[in-house]
Formats: C-alpha cells, structure tokens, sequence
C-alpha cells in the first residue's frame, strides 16, 4: 500500500468522516482515495477552491461533531495557517496532513523534506501549541493517522501529520488492525461554561445543533464565549491555558522508540532519516551507539534525551538545515551535531557510518 | 399595549421619527443621563399596534422596531385603566 | 415570540454606532427566521470579520465569527456536514468581494443551501473608512481621499452569473421589504444571496457630504429604483440615470442544489 493511501485508510479507520481538499503534489492521492470512499460511508468530500477554504470547511465541519481532515503540502500549508491559528483559539479538533515538499515557494513537488517542521509548530500568529506527528514508515502513516484524530479531540487542538513525499509514495505492506481504538469527544456537560478549561484545561465540545447556544470566535474570548477583547487577565489566562493544556501532557503522550540506551553516540531522529538510521543500525550493530526515534515531535518531550545516561554525542539527521536539532541542542549540554540534507534525497546509511567512523 | 423607548439602548439616531406613519417618534430635546437625545413619543396611543395588536392577534406595523437598529423600540403590557367615575358637569 | 426574543439580551446594547444600519439589517433578517419558524438549537450563524460579522455575538443561536473574508467556507463546511442545521451568514461589503470573492463566488457556483445576507454600507467600517469593492466612484474615504477611482463590484449581478438561487437587493430602510426577501432566501433551496444597502454615517457620510443619519438614509430612498421598473425603462429604450441603484428581486430559479436535506 502507499504511504498516503495507508493515511486516507487510517483516516476512515478512525471514522474521519469529513474530507475538504484541494489538489497539490505529492499529497493529492490522499484526496483521491477520500472522495472514492467518504460517499459509500455516508461521509462528506468536498473539493474547494483553495487551501484556505478547505481548512475552513474542516472547522466549520468539525462544529457539527463530524471527524474532519485535510491533506497539503507545503505552499497549501502556507496559505492555512490563517485558519489554524483559528482552530487554535477556538479549540477545534481538526487534522491537518502535510505531504512536504522541498521549499521555499513552489520548490520541489515531487521530492520530500522536512522543512515545515518549525512553520507546523511556530506559522500561526500568536502564542500557542499544537501537537505533530511524524511517521516513518507505511505502517506508521496508517497507525499516526488514526492517532492524530485521537488526540485532537482529546485535546481540541489541530493536529498534523507532518510525512513527507518519501514517506507518501512509499509502497510497503502493512497490517491493518481489526479494530482501532477510537477516543472520542468529551461533550460539553449542560451548566457548564463552553470554554471553561476544567481540571487538564480542555473544555468539553458544545457540538452545534444540541441546544448549548454557544458563540464560537477566533477573538479573545472568556469562558461565556464571549468576545473580550481588551481585558489583558482574560488574555492572558486564555493564551495560557491554550498552550499548557498541550504542553503539560507532552510526556503522557510521548510516542517514540529507544534503541541503547546506554550508547555514547546517539541519533534523534523522526520521519524518514530514521529508516536510514536502523539501516545503519542493522548492517553494523554497535552498543555504543543508540537510537531514539520520535512520533510526537511537538510538543517536544525534552525528558526522553535523559533516558541516554551514558551519551556524549547527539546527531540529528534532519531533511532540512537543521530544525529539530535546536530543540535538541536547547535541552543538553552535550555536543549536537547536526546532520541536514537538502534537495529531496534521504541520507545514505553510507553517509552516516562514515560520520560515525570518523569519531573516535 | 403600550409603545416604549429602551432608554438604556437607545443611541439616538432618529431612525424612528423618519418611518413611523403617524409620526408619534419626534426628536428629543432633552439629553437623559447617558447624554443621549432619546426621542419622544407624541400621543403613543394613535399606535395601530398598542391598539389593535391583541385584536389581530399579531403585530401589526411594527416598522419603527425593525428598523432600531439598536432594539429599543418595543410594546408592553399595559394594565387596563381602572374606571373613574366622570361627574359631568352642565 | 418576536425578532427580539433572538437576541442574546445580555449582550445588549451592540458596539454598533449610532444610526449604524447594521442592526436594522440584523432585526429584519431575525424577523424573516422568526416568521420561518425555526428552532434556537437548529440555527446555525456565521460571519467573518468586519461590523457586519459582529453579529452572530449578539444571537442566542449556536454561532461561529470566524476569519476575514473566509465565512462562506466555515458555512459550506457546517452545512454540508450536518444538512439539517439551517444556515445563515452575515457578511459584510469587504468581507465577501475583497478579501472572500474568491469564496463568493463558488459558494454561488456549488449552490449550497444557504442564506448569505450582506450589510453593504460601502466602506470598510471597522477599520475606520478605507474604500472597499464597493465604494462608489468618486467617494471620499481614508485610503481614496481625492475621491474612488476604481469601478466598484455589483454583488447581486455577480451573485446571478455566478449561479445563485435567489438573489435581492434591499437597503436599510426598506425594512418590510428586506424582511421579506430575506424570508424568500431562507424558503429558496440552494445559494441565496440578499444584500442590504446600509448607511454608514461614522465611517462613509461623514466624509461624504451625508453627515446626518437622515441625509444617509435619504439617499438610499431616492436613489433606489425597482429592478421591474428599470427593465421596463430599458425596453422603452427611456434613459436609466446612473446613479441609480437597482432593488427588488433579481433571480429566483431552481437549480441542483448541495447541502439540502433529504
């Protein structure tokens, strides 16, 4: 199966019912495969004149309680981001797949990257966080997918599965489960205040059409609903419950894949990069270098660099000029060294052995 | 029914005193205590509305609240006025 | 119950200016759903960003105020997954032919069932006066001062060719009018489509030689002519004079419609 039709499956699998898309390389079979399905399954696919309408329709979609996503890629991504700091502020669960491709601008449509890894977490305006996956495999694409609808309504924040082009026309068997877990909204309880955060912050979901009468805005807003916009204390208590209902849980959701942990030199690595990694791993098995593979790359679960007690080096191959490798070299002292590749092509497992002979 | 003039919405355009067929909204002169000019009403009792609204058995008219832009216009319940006795003097 | 009882009354009184037509426009589009007979809960309203899109705040219904210029995506998104809920939305001159033409006119083209009623008061009002699509040639405003130079959109004309299923012009004052055409927009399956003239006296009339609220509203008296009776001027081969606005109705049809229920 391909990489993205295993998206769209995983999709179906954890009942997305609501596909608004538009047309980009190399995210397009995603769409595709929605609109062949959706209509058999009672669902809705919608292609609409733009990225920015589809985002749109995703949150207004998702307001009647539907599972709503959309898949892009790079330039398509760009022109969302608008609408995602919307979803943001007003705590809509959406999923948002980005195919990337080698930018910036037009770039390179038909190659992969990594280079909207900062834009996914930083694009919007304003302060916030969101949450982004990566897999790194078929399988994973299928399994992340139906992760990200999970989460999203957990936390009622946009989702994104940030793959890429290698990762999207990839062609990989896979196991398809029998049966998905699917965690589905907290609704709103009657008597309580639409956008009162409770205990983890996450206000329960007042689904249009059930009688919670609730006034939905992207403007600062107090727990009524109602727009407030120039009382600072209501600002500031939003704006910081928006991202710690996020932050706060990034170990419990942490995703990810040790290997050695007591190596000296390891890898952090996500997407992609990391099939290079376990070749490298497999054709020349040595204790003391280590592995860790990340799903969830926002929020960054900074603690699981501590798990390596022994390392004294990271390397971070990225496709990009170094993106994750900041947040990396934020939270160790240890040396970072940044291993980045452009122009759509994953590392060699030659390159990276070679990086690791040459160390002593 | 009786015809009234929400004087805690009411911004003072003056929208009313240019639809009402009977002319009974006519322009304020006096400023109240949000410094607004609310207008005032002239006979409301000539109202199609106050008087024939329970007869009917809907609105009738009604244009000076839909075109308050700031929904300040609207009837009340009035209770009946209670009999006097006239002494009629010849 | 009454238009009023829409309201949400605590959020009253609105941020409108005074003599603003925007809640007229909300008032009458309240009655026309009154008069429908629709349910709160089965009520969705949805507008984006300007003085016209303030409105769903002040709605008991569930609403969304979404982005600039993008209401018409959010609507098609709600009713196309839940075709039950009606849907109306507020929008505003700049809103729907600047930033959101683009949306305008396919949500006209993919005919959702929706009812799209535009307070067009020719300015951007909540910015502070900038000249819009919509500003008449000529007119002063912050970002024309030596008058508008370029031709301005007719949103209901575009509204017909791009392929909506009713589409009405009304002003402000017109208010029993404008109810019942934004009545016959909720009845019409399919895209319709009413813009309302309304007076901007903060914004427009001010630098326009209308400063009062009744020189504003004069002027959208006098200067409306019946769409009938402009036709029928042209096929006498009499002269229209320009400055006049064409109202009334200009399409009802029946074309394949998304978003309906069955």
């Amino acid at each position: 199966m391909q990489g993205n039709t295993a998206c769209a499956e995983g999709a179906l699998a954890a009942g997305c019912n609501f596909f608004g898309g538009y047309p980009i390389t190399p995210s397009t079979e995603i769409a595709e495969h929605m609109a062949r399905r959706l209509p058999k399954k009672d669902g809705v696919f919608v292609q609409m004149e733009d990225e920015i309408a589809s985002i749109a329709t995703v949150i207004g979609a998702s307001w009647t309680g539907a599972r709503a996503m959309t898949a892009t890629s790079g330039p398509g991504f760009s022109l969302m981001m608008e609408n995602i700091g919307y979803a943001v502020m007003t705590e809509t669960p959406c999923v948002i797949v980005n195919i990337q491709r080698g930018g910036p601008s037009t770039g390179q449509p038909t190659m992969g990257a990594q280079g909207d890894m900062l834009q996914c977490r930083f694009g919007s305006h304003g302060d916030y966080s969101t949450i982004a996956l990566c897999p790194s495999s078929v399988q994973e694409m299928y399994d992340l997918t139906v992760k990200a609808f999970n989460l999203a309504d957990r936390f009622r924040v946009p989702v994104f599965v940030m793959s890429d082009e290698v990762i999207g026309h990839t062609r990989e068997r896979i196991t398809i489960p029998d049966h998905v877990e699917i965690v589905p909204r907290r609704p709103l309880e009657k008597g309580t205040l639409p956008f009162h955060g409770g205990d983890d912050g996450v206000p329960g979901f007042p689904e249009f059409g059930r009688g919670h009468g609730v006034h939905v805005t992207g403007l600062t807003h107090d727990e009524r609903g109602y727009p407030e916009a120039t009382d600072p204390h209501i600002h500031e208590t939003l704006v910081r419950r928006l991202v710690s209902k996020v932050e706060s849980a990034r170990h419990d959701i942490a995703d990810y894949e040790v290997v050695n942990p007591d190596a000296e030199t390891v890898f952090v690595t996500y997407g992609p990069p990391t099939r290079t990694v376990k070749q490298v791993m497999h054709d020349h098995p040595d204790e003391r270098v280590g592995h860790l593979h990340l799903r969830i790359v926002w929020p960054f679960p900074e603690r699981l660099l501590k798990i390596f007690t022994n390392a004294k080096t990271f390397i971070v191959p990225e496709m990009n000029m170094g993106q994750i490798v900041r947040e990396v070299e934020r939270h160790t002292c240890l040396p970072v060294i940044r291993v980045s590749k452009l122009g759509g092509e994953l590392h060699t497992p030659d390159e990276l052995q070679k990086l690791l002979e040459g160390r002593p | 029914m009786k015809l009234v003039i929400d004087e805690s919405r009411c911004k003072g355009c003056n929208l009313c005193t240019m639809v009402c067929p009977y002319h009974i909204f006519q322009e304020g002169d006096r400023l109240n205590e949000r410094g607004i000019i609310v207008p005032k009403l002239d006979r409301p009792e000539r109202c199609p509305n106050c008087r024939l609204q329970k007869l009917y058995g809907r609105r009738l008219c009604g244009a000076c609240a839909l075109i308050c832009p700031d929904q300040a216009i609207r009837w009340e319940e009035e209770k009946p006025y209670e009999k006097h006795k006239v002494v009629i003097e010849y | 119950m009454t238009f009023m009882d829409w309201y949400r009354e605590d959020r009253l009184p609105h941020i409108y200016c005074t003599g603003c037509g925007n809640g007229t426009v909300i008032n009458c589009t309240l009655e026309a759903v009154e008069q429908m007979g629709w349910a709160v809960d089965d009520t969705v309203f949805i507008s984006g960003i300007g003085c016209s899109s303030r409105a769903p705040g002040y709605i008991k219904t569930d609403s969304l105020h979404t982005t600039h210029g993008r209401a018409l995506a959010f609507a098609t998104g709600v009713k196309l997954a839940n075709p039950r809920l009606n849907v109306v939305v507020f929008t505003g001159d700049g809103d729907l032919a600047a930033i959101g033409g683009n949306h305008f006119i396919h949500a006209c083209r993919r005919n959702v069932d929706l009812t799209v009623v535009c307070m067009n008061n020719m300015i951007y009002g909540m910015t502070g006066g900038q000249g819009s699509p919509c500003t008449p040639v000529g007119a002063i405003s912050t970002t024309t001062p030596y008058g508008a130079v370029e031709p301005v959109f007719d949103l209901s004309e575009l509204a017909v060719t791009a392929g909506a299923n009713y589409v009405a012009r009304w002003t402000s004052y017109h208010v029993k009018e404008l109810t019942k055409a934004v009545k016959d927009g909720l009845e019409t399956p399919g895209f319709s489509f009413i813009e309302a003239l309304t007076q901007c006296p903060t914004a427009y009339g001010r630098r326009n030689k209308l400063r009062q609220v009744s020189d504003m509203i004069n002027y959208m008296r006098t200067n409306v002519i019946l769409i009938q009776k402009k036709q029928r001027m042209l096929e006498r081969g009499e002269a229209v004079p320009e400055e006049k606005i064409p109202v009334g109705e200009f399409v009802r049809r029946n074309r394949p419609a998304m978003g309906v229920p069955k």
